[in-house]
């Protein structure tokens, strides 16, 4: 008896759960003079409070403020498989106009070592606004003020530890670039998470890491580490006197494309919509407050010109892990 | 002192009616959010976070504080009344709560984990305001291997949690293990037992498995022994023990584990990782270790539900360090906090205390109103939770299942989840059944893959094994880790000598778990020994704390 009891709450929870599952929507027809004339569904594809959903909340509150979004706007953070669910939602409301989402690093690389079932290649895209660019940084205890300083130290060591969040990530391919350009060998030691990759800088288990200057730059200030390079294309407004990787000659260091994308198969007006519109977006205070904020740099490509900026970086990600064995 | 001036600047500034109000929503709230299986503190901060998006940084930390503390005694709610865990650092909880409920003592437990958890935070937030600059240099000096040794210490103290079987204790703690191994190996980016879903590429959750083994297991158990048919169900208060006040001897035994634990769950909460649920771990066992009458444990002993409630409240408190004074999340509810900051606008790291004293002495005041709330909210809600132990098992068990399957759905919004949930429920059941420990599974599954991390992160920095002979704080966590080891070797002897002689004296000074009630309704009770624990103790024992008790 127990056990066929059992058969039935089991079965009705997953009713339940089946039920509670059941919401994606389906792509209506309308005439794309009224567009847009219906609720937003806004997908963040990572938690509250990350990067990707920073941007999200500003962009929104633009459209709010100034009015350029004439109905609601839904913002979901839809987080899990890093980035996978989120724009897997997207997958599942093909050429609807009324879901959006915006990209991130994962959007080139969670494709490449999973099956995610789409590409970067499949959504519908607006256009890129700014990339986020990462901060080389040793403990101020190791003395290594300039990058010249830590080449020569790493020369020297023969083999230095460096770190950085993941694998397959945007600080592993910028560390194996520096070093291979550089001619210094490193070890490469990957973290889950920003607090346990900077203490481990901090308690001397590492000789320097990458990491995102939002959340390096209160250490950068208060002397604890020193930035030595900067992987941006231009050099950050809080550290004008850091250098970049292009000045000093290196290639491949790449960065997170933030931007914004509707679904698969999107009708040619939301995206001709969307694109009018964030020009606007793009050109208010609030915006470059963000981006200040932030320390991201602006990097404005619209519609095919972000098509093929895409291919281009998912190449080259796809390119630098190859040859680093990651994938 | 100056920094006493700061703390109290702090609290007139958050203490108007509207910062007021917002507190009690905030508890409010947050104590419903971390009552529902599988959500806890942080997965109740990144449901209201966005809500706080272009608030002043001041009003929006204060509501945040106190769903903070809020959710986090919710999850104890749940612990004490449903054997559910809402977060890893609250699986010790449920390891004397609930037995305690089951006796029908659901009332006081919640009583004493209300006030342990403000006598600590309380503590934590003195320690806090006293020596941040102090610990904010041990926090930093917590690399690899030192957070492995941590880890391992906490893994230790699952010796303590499976008792004398250890065949199968071992063998639940493999079953944690492996499912940590799921998903993509951080080492070395290749995936393992994904079977390509992406679903799982991130690895299997906590959540759901500890509301599957936890929660579903046990409402499958009682099913299985036929609790459904009323009568005697394990669900039900005991009619003739209706008190809600814990008596003087449980207030007495629950004294010294939270003045013992607090200070170590602070430096414990200090260290990035997994301070929380070590520190709430090694609290118990701890306790377990100490007490003269170590048997009573598992069966509702108040000094082990105590213990962890006052550890991991001072260090969600002391998890605030690094974030205050580093600008580095030790948890996943600061690393929501940080978020957070990000998103208001201000620039975490050393020099926020600096920059901005009004914003970071306004959270640590509202840490501590949050913590005055909580009391007074948690004295007027007790009555209410507990009343749920009345509610006969046949209308309970369907709510649990209900709210265990919304609990797993909310935390994602993923069904895998809810099937991963299903099937640890059914594994729960049979662990049950064959005498396994499902706190083992889940504290393994937690602390498995951050060991295995911190390991591989260890051996590959230059130097590989000899690092944890070369770094200072890593010897003292490995003397540490000689002395765990050493204890009950030499402790088994001294205590066998202990309990002989305790048992020895028992006439005169044993007490009861403290089942004696309050006055009005003692006349009619009869001898209230806990079965199996103090048959000696009979009417004229009880009546003695009646008398002194009484609560």
């Amino acid at each position: 008896m127990p056990l066929k009891k059992t058969g039935i709450l089991l079965a009705s929870a997953t009713l339940l759960a089946t039920v509670t599952a059941c919401g994606a929507g389906t792509a209506v027809q309308e005439n794309p003079d009224n567009y847009p004339s219906k609720e937003l569904d806004w997908t963040v594809a990572f938690g509250p409070g990350g990067g990707n959903d920073i941007m999200s909340r500003t962009i929104v509150d633009i459209l709010k403020q100034e009015e350029l979004y004439p109905q609601d706007i839904v913002v979901e953070n839809r987080e899990g498989g890093s980035g996978a669910k989120g724009w897997g939602h997207l997958l599942s409301n093909s050429g609807d106009p009324y879901v959006i989402s915006t990209t991130s690093g994962s959007f080139i690389t969670t494709p490449l070592q999973a099956d995610t079932g789409w590409t970067h290649a499949d959504f519908t895209h607006i256009g890129l606004f700014a990339t986020d660019d990462m901060l080389f940084v040793t403990p101020e205890s190791s003395g290594l003020k300039t990058w010249e300083d830590w080449v020569d130290h790493a020369k020297d060591k023969g083999k230095v530890s460096v770190g950085g969040i993941g694998t397959v990530n945007v600080d592993y391919i910028i560390q194996a670039a520096l070093a291979d350009q550089a001619g210094y060998e490193i070890e490469y030691i990957p973290f889950n998470e920003e607090g346990q990759l900077q203490t481990a800088l901090s308690s001397g288990s590492l000789d320097a890491i990458v990491s995102n200057p939002g959340s390096i730059l209160g250490q950068v200030e208060s002397g604890d580490v020193n930035p030595l390079l900067f992987t941006g294309p231009e050099r950050m407004k809080a550290l004008p006197d850091v250098p970049t990787g292009e000045e000093k000659g290196y290639e491949g260091l790449v960065s997170m494309p933030r931007g914004l994308i509707l679904p698969p198969d999107a009708p040619d007006y939301a995206r001709e919509w969307w694109i009018a519109t964030m020009k606007k977006v793009v050109k208010t205070k609030a915006w470059q407050d963000y981006l200040d904020k932030n320390h991201l740099t602006a990097d404005v490509r619209w519609g095919d010109d972000f098509t093929v900026y895409l291919e281009d970086t998912s190449a080259r990600f796809e390119k630098e892990l190859k040859e680093q064995g990651a994938i | 002192m100056d920094i006493f001036a700061n703390l109290v600047n702090g609290i007139i500034g958050v203490l108007s009616p509207t910062t007021l109000l917002f507190l009690c929503i905030g508890v409010l709230v947050g104590m419903f959010v971390g009552a529902i299986p599988g959500l806890g503190a942080s997965a109740g901060l990144a449901i209201l976070l966005p809500l706080t998006f272009g608030l002043d940084p001041t009003t929006a930390i204060v509501m945040l504080a106190a769903v903070y503390y809020g959710a986090m005694y919710g999850n104890t709610i749940t612990a004490v009344l449903i054997n559910t865990p809402g977060d890893s650092a609250g699986v010790a909880t449920i390891l004397e709560g609930h037995p305690m409920a089951q006796k029908g003592r659901a009332g006081p437990a919640l009583v004493i984990a209300a006030a342990a958890s403000f006598v600590a935070g309380t503590i934590a937030v003195v320690l806090l305001t006293i020596t941040a600059p102090l610990m904010a240099g041990m926090a930093a000096s917590f690399g690899p291997p030192e957070i492995f040794l941590l880890v391992v210490i906490g893994l230790l103290t699952l010796v303590v949690l499976v008792g004398r079987n250890w065949q199968r204790g071992l063998i639940s703690v493999l079953i944690g293990f492996a499912i940590g191994t799921v998903g993509i190996d951080v080492g070395g980016g290749t995936q393992r037992y994904t079977f390509g879903s992406t679903e799982l590429i991130n690895g299997i959750d906590f959540i759901p498995v500890a509301i599957g083994l936890f929660g579903l297991g046990e409402i499958l158990w009682t099913l299985y022994r036929g609790g459904h048919r009323g009568g005697a169900t394990p669900m039900r208060l005991d009619r003739r023990t209706g008190p809600f006040w814990p008596s003087r001897e449980e207030w007495r035994l629950a004294r010294g584990p939270i003045a013992r634990n607090t200070p170590l769950g602070f430096v414990l909460g200090v260290i990035p990782g997994a301070g929380a649920t070590v520190a709430s771990l090694i609290a118990y066992s701890l306790e377990k270790g100490l007490s003269k009458r170590p048997e009573r444990f598992g069966k509702g002993a108040v000094e082990g539900l105590a213990a962890p409630e006052s550890a991991n409240n001072a260090a969600a408190t002391g998890a605030m360090v690094p974030l205050l004074t580093l600008g580095i999340p030790g948890s996943a509810s600061t690393a929501v906090l940080l978020g957070g900051f990000l998103m208001w606008g201000l620039q975490p790291g050393p020099l926020l205390m600096a920059q901005e004293p009004e914003f970071a002495w306004g959270l640590i005041s509202s840490m501590y109103l949050g913590n005055v709330m909580l009391l007074l909210v948690s004295v007027f809600c007790i009555p209410l939770f507990a009343a749920v132990t009345k509610t006969p098992f046949r209308t309970l068990g369907p709510l649990v299942i209900i709210l265990c399957a919304f609990g797993a759905f909310a935390v994602n919004g993923s069904v895998v989840e809810v099937g991963i949930m299903f099937a640890c429920g059914v594994l729960g059941f049979f662990m049950r059944m064959y005498g396994l420990t499902p706190a083992a599974t889940v504290i393994a599954l937690v602390l498995g893959p951050i060991a295995e991390e911190t390991l591989r992160q260890t051996l590959l920095l230059d130097g590989g094994m000899e690092v944890f002979v070369q770094r200072t704080p890593s010897l003292v966590l490995l003397a540490v880790l000689v002395l765990v080891l050493c204890a009950p070797l030499l402790g088994a002897p001294l205590k066998r000598a202990a309990a002989g002689f305790v048992r020895a004296r028992r006439p005169a000074g044993a007490a009861g778990t403290g089942e004696s009630g309050d006055a009005g309704d003692a006349g009619t009770d009869g001898p209230r020994g806990t079965p199996g624990d103090d048959s000696g103790s009979g009417p004229e024992d009880a009546r003695r704390h009646e008398v002194s008790g009484g609560g």
